[in-house]
């Protein structure tokens, strides 16, 4: 499966661009695909423009890729309440709602799939369509300059640590709401249901279950309390396609026991007899909501900094919730800016979907009681389509403070939608090895005692 | 503690103890101090690590992720017999392998 690069959607086709509030950036090549939404402004993140109807893509149907624009209504600068006017938002956990802070307004985006039609038929996906949330990001694109609608100042944000800021002469907040090509805005996000405390109390039991033979360091230090919430950013993918798979099976014909001799004693051994058999399975596959992270920081697959595999058992996220990405939701919350692309993950999900195809087709081969051996596999994939997506995730980190900057990263991790949780506490390797010795030596004379008994038997 | 035990006992090697040896000598039994003190010691070791670690946890994203299949064709051909075979399995089997790939052919 190969996605063609993808433009920023409002990178200009001919000469040099200019990023917000930064240099020209060089001339991009290849050249957009025909049909994105057209280029805009210059010096600053203002919002891409917006298209009459959301719904209908913006990217050609040629060539078998088109964009669909998620660009939220939602403008840079001010985000004020519909009710009141103020711009004190804020995402409620327990009123599962953006709130005003003046007027205690409680409202939601709307779901992200349906307002955009995400979630039309998998089976009529034909060519790759993309979520405008998805296109490549610009490492060089680290700074925004929105101007306030209050008081007319300009205000420079850091859109890899800040989503907002305040206006430091009116002391409005001022949001980044448009999809600027640097990562930190995805298609739609899902916003945290469990509290803080709900969290704080899973990662409790979860260590208290684990506090025998943690390290000592650990113990000492260990503060549920620092948990923090994360929004981490994924890929979500829908796949049509058909698969093939081919290999070698046997079946068990008969199975006999043979009774020989070997020096002075006599052996019983079991032999089977197996019929064997060439098995070829083609079928058409429809995957739903594929979830694939896209930070490298946070690859399942690169545990040698932290214990990444951590954050990916904690899934599944139902994704097809996710609402209209608003920078509100993550007002005290952190969240990772997206640093890989869909050129970059396209190869994995590839990998990913064969996954699926072999466990999928497990249960067509039970008659095989010897096994099946496949020795071929391939999907062709005749259509796909990528929505990025944060996702809510509780997480206390914890780095051993003795061993400096190249500690390995445990984290505790909570699914901020469903609770699942799972960590990794380091362990005390002498408190193991002094039990194993016990046990084992415990088992050693136990051992010695039935041997010998058998011996003289 | 519940959990430790689950996980000790979920241990390769404590089932490779309980097996012992299927020779029937009873010059064997001498084996099995050396065998059991060290098995013991590795599955204690790896199973309290793989408690507090959790290294092999993971989304199981193969299987629990919404999937429809369709338009099933199955073509299973009987090519030979293989008979005389000391193992229940047969060699290389894969089924349960899903994360391993192999090799990749085109489909149209």
């Amino acid at each position: 499966m190969s996605v063609p690069p993808q433009q920023p959607p409002w990178q200009q086709p001919s000469g040099p661009t200019q990023g917000p509030g930064g240099p020209p950036a060089p001339q991009r090549q290849p050249t957009p695909p025909q049909g994105e939404r057209s280029p805009a402004p210059p010096q600053q993140a203002a919002p891409p423009q917006q298209p009459a109807d959301p719904q209908v893509p913006t990217g050609p149907p040629a060539g078998g890729d088109r964009v669909v624009d998620t660009s939220s209504s939602v403008g840079d600068g001010l985000h004020k309440c519909p009710r009141c006017g103020s711009a004190e938002i804020r995402y409620s956990i327990p009123a599962r709602a953006l709130e005003c802070a003046y007027c205690r307004h409680h409202w939601n985006e709307e779901v992200a799939e349906q307002k955009f039609g995400l979630d039309s038929s998998i089976a009529e996906l034909q060519g790759h369509t993309l979520a405008s949330g998805t296109a490549d990001v610009r490492e060089d694109l680290t700074t925004v300059t929105l101007k306030c609608q209050g008081c007319g100042a300009e205000v420079v944000i850091n859109i890899a640590e800040q989503m907002q800021s305040r206006c430091h002469w009116c002391r409005q907040t001022l949001s980044v709401n448009s999809q600027i090509p640097g990562g930190a805005v995805p298609d739609a996000v899902l916003p945290f249901l469990l509290t803080r405390e709900e969290a704080v109390e899973r990662i409790s039991a979860f260590v208290d279950k684990r506090r025998s033979f943690a390290s000592p360091r650990f113990k000492r230090e260990f503060v549920p309390e620092n948990v923090m919430g994360v929004y981490i950013p994924y890929m979500v993918v829908d796949g049509n396609m058909h698969a093939e798979l081919r290999g070698t099976g046997e079946v068990t014909t008969r199975s006999y026991t043979v009774r020989r001799k070997v020096g002075d004693n006599y052996v019983t051994e079991q032999y089977y007899d197996a019929d064997v058999y060439q098995v070829q399975r083609g079928f058409d596959l429809l995957v739903n909501d594929l979830a694939v992270e896209s930070a490298r920081r946070f690859q399942a697959e690169d545990a040698s900094q932290a214990t990444n595999n951590v954050l990916n058992a904690v899934q599944p996220y139902d994704t097809a919730n996710a609402v209209v990405y608003n920078s509100s939701y993550l007002t005290g919350f952190t969240s990772e800016r997206r640093d890989l692309n869909v050129r970059d993950l396209d190869q994995d999900v590839e990998e990913d979907f064969l996954a699926i195809a072999r466990s999928k087709v497990q249960p067509t081969v039970a008659n095989f009681d010897r096994g099946v051996r496949w020795e071929q596999e391939g999907v062709a994939v005749r259509g796909t389509r990528w929505v990025s997506v944060y996702v809510p995730v509780w997480l206390y980190s914890y780095a051993d403070s003795a061993k400096g900057d190249g500690s390995l990263i445990h984290y505790i991790a909570v699914n901020g939608r469903n609770g699942n949780t799972m960590g990794s506490v380091p362990v005390s390797h002498p408190l193991i090895f002094a039990l194993s010795c016990v046990l084992g030596t415990l088992a050693a004379v136990i051992g010695g005692a039935i041997g010998l008994a058998w011996f003289l038997s | 503690m519940n959990d430790l035990l689950l996980a000790l006992t979920g241990d390769p090697g404590v089932t490779t103890l309980l097996a012992g040896n299927s020779s029937g000598d009873g010059s064997a039994g001498i084996l099995f101090p050396f065998l059991a003190g060290p098995a013991v010691f590795i599955a204690v070791y790896l199973g309290i690590y793989r408690f507090y670690r959790n290294t092999d946890k993971r989304h199981e994203f193969e299987r629990k992720t919404e999937v429809s299949v369709g338009n099933l064709r199955s073509a299973d051909r009987r090519v030979g017999s293989n008979n005389r075979q000391r193992s229940r399995r047969m060699n290389g089997s894969n089924e349960d392998d899903h994360l391993v790939r192999v090799q990749r052919i085109q489909v149209r």
